[in-house]
């Protein structure tokens, strides 16, 4: 397992979602400026489609999560897991920020 | 040897003698007797009632109760097209007009009645009609398409379900009445006159106290009718309808006893003079009193079909007993109920309302100690009529002031039964819903994880929500109005609060007026963000991506990314073509694109050409060809205007009387980029053959040899309702003002997601009321509405124009943020079918939806290339 480098921070827009290729998978990282940066498997694991970068960011309960843009299932954005459907998860990846470089931590 | 069967004949087979063939076969009377059904008409039993429905579908099909099969499936002989002339009451048999012959062992009538044409000189000129059959309304149909004019003789319930029809088949309709006022039978002068002022705000005229003398031939149309009074109307066509006569030839032939003014005597067992012979229906006589309505018709079918069980075994034989003529309807979309001594009565007491505002008149007549009800009057609001016709029947003591009844509003009718699917993905009901939110499951994300409603194509979430929100108000729960756990406003609340502090952003909006969670995130949700984003582009019409007041964040799916996402996560696109004109260059140049990017196009149901499987990073440039091309975004992907449909009008139809497709093109052009609470449809038709549909759009509009008529709210999709017809014979300025406050209204009260069907259908007061907001200005905001909808046309932006000029804009359009470290898009997630790509997904999709499953039954292994 290793740290991929991404992109440079300021190309992360704050509030919306953007997806980046790290070790050959789509990844969805959202950059919620002082609540945060989450990296969550870009696959909606209800559709098998990659886009949940392009969702709508919701608070649920005070849990962050994204709307998935298809069917509207909320994946928590620290977890991955679906709140309507738990058996569904969007499996979370570790990031982080580094000298204005965005890390994220690849699962290979 | 074997015994055969007695033999039971009924002669009629309409409502009433369909009904007692059904009790004769629940009594399983049909396996002890050979039963031989005649009618004269060439098909079987269908609802008289709701005649006017033949026009709306075209067919009778709707109208049918039953079929030949039904009939051979209950073993019962029915002879259609078969009159009986004679019945020999002696001998027990009769005789058809074929000249055949039938033996009975019990016989039943069941004729109904005809229609009464008053002895007038020349009421049987050609295109004078009556209206009681499926041929009555064929010949109606066919003398409409000759007539601009058109007059029903009879203000009565019949005689305005008459000009219900020949207002839908686009006649100018009159109606004349002899009585002082319309529906005299059954309502008071008040009531009467207010039915009167409803009925002619939608376009029909009502002439009362007129006694029709003569007609005789016309100037300006074929007919004159000339009145007592001197006066005279020119028309082109003419139905009576001024009530009926029991049709009782054939037992009057045939030695029954009739009443003095027609009708066969019958007893309380349905039984006539005549040994074994019954009467039911509007033909019989009952205690000197004829009942024309469908209900009481029933009851003495139950009754006859009783009677004869009784004979053979041990059911017990009912009696008829007089039958309640309270009735409920809706007169061409005006509520109208009666119930019991409607029109009063002397020494009555009473209690009345009467909202000339809303359109609602009551009364409520007393016993002469006030504390039983004994009739009512409903016009304009038939909310009560359940509660009250209970009241009546039971004669329970009023408990209180009578005129609570008055105030204590409308029941809380549920619009659906326990057992209507509500979520047809999944075939969820309504009970199904109702049983989860009794268990605690309070809210949509519950909902939708226990009973999978709204988790399919998602189309019937705001329903499930109301369904959530009914149960728990009824149950007494904690009921929270507002659009989602972020806000306890509703939308139109918002809006008002958007529009008088001037807010434009969510942060503002959540933060003063909304709940953060108790760990002080604001970020709202899927539900209140996008609603704040159109409310914000109703009022100030900016750029949708908007980074700097952050509106991109709040767009929803497809208005964020300005394309209309598909279930393998690629866009289509719908440039506009305004009226559904488009010079065969641009249909060339559209080709080309589509060519280019080998994108699946389909015509859409809006005369549209939508263009599929275009990826996030080809949306601009397609765009930027689309616009060079001369193309400007649909808005295809907005709560917005999307299309104007037309017919192709006057310019080249033999029968188009305005240009149609002119005019909806500038009306295109001028609603286009208007952000609503959902989306919008309009349609133009150039004439009243109506090819354009427009009377299932928000906005229809159907031309006139006058100008053009302007229908509202009706609706195609999941619950489809014809418009509403709003005013007739309008000028094109007329029409644009009136449209102007129409839309803003509507984007200013409207629930968030709400079609302006269910605005219209929620919107106190209905139609009356808007027509009074619109036309006579009765909230005073017309004026602001319209500057508002000068602003919004003012301000309009090609969004997708806008976003090419700015290159910060579209980075938001690359696929991913390190496109360089990207594999190679993979090849086989398509296959060719039909010479078009189509996605290659075989799970995703809505649950059951059976998309992915017709293809593949379409697509043989040849056909597919890997």
């Amino acid at each position: 397992m290793s740290w991929i480098n991404v992109c440079e921070e300021t190309r992360l827009p704050i509030g919306t979602g953007v997806a980046a290729w790290v070790a050959g998978k789509a990844v969805a990282i959202f950059n919620l400026g002082q609540d945060g940066l989450y990296a969550i498997d870009n696959v909606d694991p209800a559709t098998g489609v990659s886009v949940l970068a392009r969702g709508l960011i919701c608070e649920m309960d005070g849990e962050l999560c994204v709307a998935s843009p298809l069917y509207k299932q909320h994946y928590r954005l620290k977890t991955g897991v679906c709140i309507e459907d738990t058996s569904l998860i969007a499996s979370p990846f570790d990031i982080k920020t580094e000298q204005g470089q965005v890390l994220v931590l690849a699962k290979v | 040897m074997t015994i055969s069967k007695p033999t039971l004949v009924v002669v009629g087979n309409g409502m009433v003698g369909h009904h007692f063939i059904e009790q004769l076969c629940s009594l399983g009377l049909n396996k002890t007797y050979d039963v031989h059904v005649f009618g004269e008409e060439p098909r079987p039993a269908y609802d008289r009632v709701q005649l006017s429905k033949y026009f709306e579908t075209g067919s009778a099909d709707p109208l049918m109760l039953t079929s030949a099969q039904d009939y051979q499936d209950w073993g019962i002989t029915l002879h259609l097209n078969t009159p009986i002339t004679a019945i020999d009451i002696a001998a027990k048999t009769v005789t058809s007009a074929q000249g055949e012959c039938y033996s009975y062992s019990r016989l039943v009538l069941a004729t109904g009645s005809f229609p009464f044409v008053p002895p007038i000189q020349g009421n049987d000129r050609s295109q004078c009609l009556v209206y009681r059959t499926i041929e009555d309304l064929e010949a109606i149909q066919l003398a409409a398409k000759n007539s601009q004019v058109g007059v029903v003789v009879g203000g009565g319930l019949l005689g305005l379900e008459a000009a219900n029809a020949m207002m839908q088949l686009g006649v100018k309709t009159h109606v004349v009445e002899f009585a002082p006022q319309l529906m005299p039978v059954q309502l008071n002068d008040k009531a009467g006159e207010l039915l009167c002022s409803k009925i002619e705000q939608l376009g029909v005229s009502v002439h009362t106290s007129k006694a029709t003398t003569a007609i005789i031939d016309g100037e300006s149309a074929l007919h004159r009718m000339t009145f007592k009074d001197e006066s005279y109307l020119e028309t082109d066509m003419i139905v009576f309808s001024a009530g009926i006569r029991p049709q009782d030839t054939l037992a009057r032939v045939s030695n029954i006893r009739i009443g003095e003014r027609g009708g066969i005597e019958i007893n309380d067992d349905c039984l006539t003079s005549a040994p074994d012979v019954y009467a039911i229906g509007e033909c019989a006589l009952w205690q000197q009193k004829i009942f024309g309505l469908v209900a009481p018709g029933y009851q003495m079918a139950r009754v006859a079909a009783s009677h004869i069980a009784s004979l053979s075994s041990n059911v017990p034989s009912l009696s008829f007993t007089g039958a309640d003529m309270s009735t409920k309807l809706k007169l061409l979309g005006v509520d109208v109920a009666a119930i019991g001594a409607s029109r009063g009565f002397d020494n009555a007491q009473f209690v009345e309302l009467s909202d000339n505002q809303a359109g609602i008149y009551k009364k409520l007549w007393l016993d002469d100690s006030g504390k039983f009800l004994k009739g009512a009057v409903l016009i304009g609001d038939n909310g009560d009529y359940s509660r009250l016709l209970d009241m009546y029947l039971s004669q329970d003591e009023i408990q209180g002031s009578a005129v609570e009844l008055l105030l204590a509003g409308a029941e809380n009718e549920a619009d659906l039964k326990d057992t209507s699917i509500v979520c047809s993905c999944h075939q969820v009901t309504k009970g199904d819903i109702v049983a989860a939110v009794t268990a605690g499951n309070h809210k949509m994300a519950e909902i939708k994880s226990c009973t999978r409603a709204a988790s399919g194509c998602g189309g019937c979430a705001p329903l499930v929500q109301k369904i959530i929100d009914q149960t728990l108000q009824a149950a007494g729960l904690d009921f929270n109005a507002g659009i989602c756990a972020h806000f306890d406003h509703d939308r139109q609340a918002l809006y008002h609060i958007c529009q008088v502090e001037g807010i434009s952003d969510f942060t503002t909006l959540i933060t003063q007026h909304g709940k953060p969670s108790a760990n002080g995130l604001h970020y709202g949700c899927d539900i209140c963000k996008p609603a704040a984003a159109s409310i914000f582009a109703s009022l100030k019409n900016q750029y949708v991506l908007n980074q700097d007041n952050g509106h991109v964040q709040l767009q929803d799916t497809n208005d964020a990314y300005l394309g209309n996402i598909q279930k393998d996560g690629t866009y289509s696109i719908v440039p506009r073509v305004a009226g559904g004109e488009i010079t065969p260059t641009k249909l060339i140049a559209m080709g080309q694109i589509a060519q280019e990017y080998d994108l699946y196009t389909k015509i859409t149901g809006g005369q549209r050409i939508d263009m599929f499987g275009a990826k996030l990073s080809q949306l601009p440039e397609i765009w930027k060809k689309l616009i060079d091309a001369g193309f400007e975004t649909g808005h295809a992907y907005g709560k917005s205007l999307r299309t104007v449909k037309s017919c192709v009008g006057s310019t080249w139809c033999r029968y188009g009387v305005q240009d149609s497709v002119g005019f909806a093109i500038d009306l295109e052009n001028r609603y286009k980029g208007l952000r609503s609470p959902h989306k919008l449809k309009f349609a133009v038709s150039g004439c009243t053959r109506e090819c354009a549909e427009a009377q299932s759009k928000d906005i229809g509009v159907i031309a006139t040899d006058k100008g053009w008529n302007l229908y509202v709210a009706g609706n195609g999709g999941m619950r489809p309702r014809h418009g509403d017809l709003f005013a007739t014979d309008l000028s094109t300025d007329e029409l644009y003002q009136y449209i102007d406050r129409i839309l803003m209204f509507y984007v200013k009260t409207a629930d968030k997601l709400q079609r302006t069907s269910t605005w219209m259908e929620s919107l106190d007061g209905g139609l009356a009321y808007l027509k009074s907001v619109v036309i006579d200005d009765a909230l005073g905001i017309n004026a602001a509405l319209e500057q508002q909808m000068n602003h919004i046309v003012a301000t309009y932006q090609c969004e997708w124009k806008t976003s090419l000029e700015k290159p910060e804009f579209l980075a938001r359009f690359n696929e991913f943020v390190n496109p360089n470290e990207a594999p190679m898009s993979d090849a086989n997630a398509y296959q060719r079918v039909r010479e078009q790509r189509f996605p290659n997904i075989k799970d995703a999709g809505a649950g059951t939806i059976a998309i992915k499953d017709i293809t593949e039954q379409q697509t043989t292994a040849d056909e597919v290339v890997a």
